[in-house]
């Protein structure tokens, strides 16, 4: 492996911070050199959030050169379409299929697209493509809160990933606080599980 | 975040995943540095933040100051009693700071004194984003940038000793990239802070009448020579790749350096690398040197061309005929705006005649077609956040026709519509005055919205002004009782310090009664009729007058109810909902969404705040208990 790059990208609030310092944290235990970029503050509020994990001897930048994702991770729908300059034909995109719809949308009277619409235009950069619907498996898991560790969970499982299922679930463990450890476990091993599963469609 | 204790241990060669700031943090504990003051500004508050949550168990002093400058001075005291002193802040905080640190710098400390200034390419959180290298130039202190978070540490500690050297303080300068990447950083040994040192009287060298500035002066150029020595010999300034040929060579410092080597590596280019890791004073002979050997040089920095002016001056000295790439004359790399591997390549296949090993144009043109009709998603007012509730009141009252003069926080957020309140906004505590000026020029109504934190940090001798010279303006504080924007940091009104003990709560309405104004109320602003109804009085009053919009950020409400397990109310619409869109329309509430032309509640955000509630003209939403 000369370098392994994720592209998060979510809304603010659906914990794509803590999601890119899992993968972090797993690949320095693991004996990786890694880079995980964030962006707080102000960005943070509501608004469109993306964080870059990339692992590899020689990796010094924190951010992810256009096209040269391995994997894009998107939270939600039309975020993952807003980064896909960084996928190609290449880059496994796992997205979570529930909607959250910007507030300019209501403003406007607006549409959010279709679920058809959203899969034809991720196809015009790679086939690849992993959809799940996080938010209800982490309600199963026993909290809405818990979709990024849904995706860390079906990230996992596809086995593409330079790190160990099991570094990342001690990664896991350290960072989430202990009390809500359970759901967060139930919710990766839903996300894991659900791979076999997983349909190219909604 | 990891368990921040992690920063305690003492465990030589432990290797962990740290924030840049979190670098720093464990620098400071390496260090031996006792007293840590900060005000939280993004991108730096994780070092205040990280220090505060172990200052007991590590035996530091931390606090969060009511702003840079009185940051600067606390530490700047301490630092002239011998103990070791570091302060934090954002780019622009140290303008805040620079009156105190321009002539701290003649006068000198005894400990060692870091000041971390952390700057924002890019404006991610920022009002500006200037290039703090200047103040380096400016007040003649060493200035040190880390291009990740191993260096970040090894900075602070390395820093530290220059500081006690040359009995000067030192900058730290990061970025954004910097403070806000997470890498891999090694400990090394902690150092026992000493948390108590003497207090030498000194007149000449510490009271900066003129009589003693004056040769005070000359001293500090003296150090300045020291300094220079110090960066000739510098590891953090190195030599990191030999090209086989003489031809191309990068000069490059800061997470710029981290773009250069991979955009150099995209283009197979083979050119020697120089990394400036000590960039005030520059490493004159080192630098001559490498320009001697090398035909064209290619300078690489974010934002200003900082190193460039310099060695473009040691070149005549050095190499007068060499050919210098940069950003000055011919542009090859933009001023403005966060570098990338993408832009350095693109400006290095321009100099060098290499070419591009990816087609950017072509992604592009496919990335443009996929989000051209995507809806925006700005950052936004929280649901339940009580701005939007004391911004609809503000605007519902004061009319269109009013101007409203804002402030840095959360509340900011609320210029956009559908609030539209916020009609000019500059930097911390200057909707007060920027109000008070225009009010003497215009003949409508003149609003300052300010936040609580801010108001203590810089809102206050803008009151007093009000009040002493009269002007006729509303002074609105938005008290949401933290410093929430940066992470809900302490402040004076909160009753709690940087050492997480209790305080003296101070009070807004009663530091508006001292400075003299008559006018000061404090309201609920989910009480929407009684806030109306105070607003209406203030307008009418003569004179300046103030009112206090009290109450909690709602993230913290949210966290409180989670961590006592409370039940969690939504806002339901019920059948007499007509569909009017008011709700929508006025508040711009990420709860309130539309679904085939009629309004729904997203219960996931939906914190029952009852503000849609108190405003919807037909009675149509109800808060009840989740099922």
């Amino acid at each position: 492996m000369t370098e392994f790059n994720i592209v998060l990208a979510g809304v603010g609030g659906q914990g794509t911070l803590l999601a890119a310092e899992i993968l972090g944290a797993a690949a320095v235990k693991d004996g990786l050199n890694v880079r995980v970029s964030e962006i707080h503050g102000m960005a943070q509020r509501g608004g469109a959030v993306v964080s870059n994990v990339r692992m590899g001897e020689k990796v010094l930048s924190p951010t992810v050169l256009e096209g040269q994702a391995d994997m894009l991770l998107g939270f939600e729908p039309i975020e993952t379409l807003r980064n896909l300059k960084f996928a190609s034909e290449k880059t496994l995109v796992i997205m979570s299929a529930e909607a959250i719809p910007p507030t300019e949308l209501a403003a406007k009277m607006a549409k959010y697209p279709s679920p058809e619409e959203i899969i034809e235009k991720v196809h015009r950069f790679t086939e690849n493509i992993i959809v799940v619907e996080a938010t209800k498996l982490a309600k199963k898991a026993g909290s809405i809160l818990t979709q990024n560790i849904v995706l860390i969970g079906v990230l996992a499982a596809t086995g593409k990933i330079p790190v160990k299922t099991k570094s990342i679930m001690e990664a896991l463990r350290e960072l989430v606080p202990a009390k809500h450890l359970d759901v967060n476990v139930k919710a990766f091993k839903l996300g894991y599980e659900y791979v076999e599963k997983a349909k190219t469609k909604f | 975040m990891p368990d921040l204790r992690l920063l305690l241990q003492d465990k030589p060669g432990r290797r962990v995943l740290l924030l840049g700031n979190e670098a720093i943090a464990r620098g400071i504990l390496e260090a031996g540095i006792s007293v840590v003051t900060t005000y939280p500004g993004t991108p730096a508050s994780e070092i205040g933040d990280s220090i505060s949550a172990i200052a007991k168990d590590a035996g530091i002093y931390m606090e969060y100051s009511t702003n840079e400058i009185v940051a600067t001075e606390v530490a700047g005291g301490a630092a002239n009693c011998g103990v070791r002193v570091l302060s934090a802040m954002k780019h622009v905080g140290l303008n805040v700071a620079s009156d105190f640190v321009m002539t701290l710098a003649y006068a000198g400390v005894r400990g060692g004194y870091v000041i971390v200034t952390a700057d924002d390419p890019e404006c991610y959180s920022s009002q500006n984003e200037q290039d703090n290298r200047f103040y380096a130039l400016l007040s003649n202190l060493p200035c040190l940038e880390p291009s990740d978070s191993q260096e970040a540490k090894d900075m602070t500690i390395s820093a530290t000793g220059i500081s006690e050297k040359l009995e000067l303080p030192v900058l730290l300068r990061t970025t954004t990239r910097v403070s806000h990447t997470r890498g891999p950083v090694v400990f090394g040994k902690l150092t026992k802070p000493k948390l108590k040192g003497t207090f030498i009287k000194d007149v000449k060298r510490l009271v900066m009448v003129p009589a003693h500035s004056r040769p005070k002066h000359p001293i500090l150029l003296r150090n300045f020579a020291k300094a220079k020595e110090i960066s000739e010999n510098s590891p953090y300034n190195k030599l990191v790749r030999e090209g086989k040929s003489r031809k191309f060579a990068i000069i490059s410092s800061s997470s710029a350096y981290n773009y250069a080597v991979e955009a150099t590596d995209l283009l197979g280019l083979d050119a020697s690398i120089l990394k400036l890791g000590m960039t005030h004073p520059l490493p004159e002979k080192m630098i001559g040197g490498f320009l001697k050997k090398h035909e064209k040089i290619v300078i690489i920095e974010e934002l200003e061309p900082y190193l460039e002016m310099q060695i473009k001056a040691i070149a005549k000295d050095y190499a007068p005929n060499i050919e210098i790439y940069g950003k000055t004359g011919k542009p090859y790399f933009p001023r403005e705006g966060e570098l990338s591997t993408r832009i350095l390549a693109m400006g290095l296949a321009t100099i060098t005649g290499k070419k591009l090993p990816i087609d950017f144009g072509k992604i592009d043109e496919r990335h443009a077609e996929v989000v051209r009709d995507l809806p925006r998603r700005p950052p936004i007012l929280c649901a339940g956040c009580p701005h939007r509730a004391s911004l609809y009141v503000i605007k519902k009252v004061a009319g269109e026709k009013a101007v409203y003069s804002t402030d840095i926080g959360c509340y900011a957020l609320g210029a956009a519509p559908p609030l539209n309140a916020g009609d000019i906004m500059t930097c911390m505590g200057a909707s007060i005055g920027t109000a008070e000026g225009i009010s003497k020029a215009i003949d409508e109504a003149t609003i300052a919205i300010i936040g609580d934190s801010t108001f203590f940090h810089a809102g206050i001798p803008g009151l007093i002004n009000a009040v002493y010279n009269n002007h006729k303006i509303v002074v609105a504080v938005l008290d949401n009782l933290a410093t929430a924007m940066t992470g809900h940091q302490p402040h004076p009104g909160t009753g709690m310090t940087g050492m997480q003990t209790p305080s003296e709560k101070i009070l807004i309405e009663n530091v508006a009664k001292g400075c003299g104004v008559k006018f000061v109320k404090v309201v609920d602003p989910f009480k929407t009729k009684e806030a109306e109804a105070t607003l209406k009085e203030a307008l009418a009053h003569n004179g300046p007058s103030v009112i206090v919009f009290r109450a909690p950020c709602t993230l913290m409400v949210v966290r409180e109810r989670r961590r006592k397990g409370t039940e969690i109310m939504v806002c339901k619409i019920t059948s007499k909902c007509t569909d009017c869109m008011a709700c929508i329309k006025l508040l711009g509430c990420p709860a309130l969404i539309v679904e085939d032309e009629k309004v729904v509640i997203n219960e996931a955000l939906c914190v029952a705040c009852g503000l849609c509630a108190s405003i919807c003209p037909y009675n149509a939403i109800e808060c009840v208990k989740i099922p």
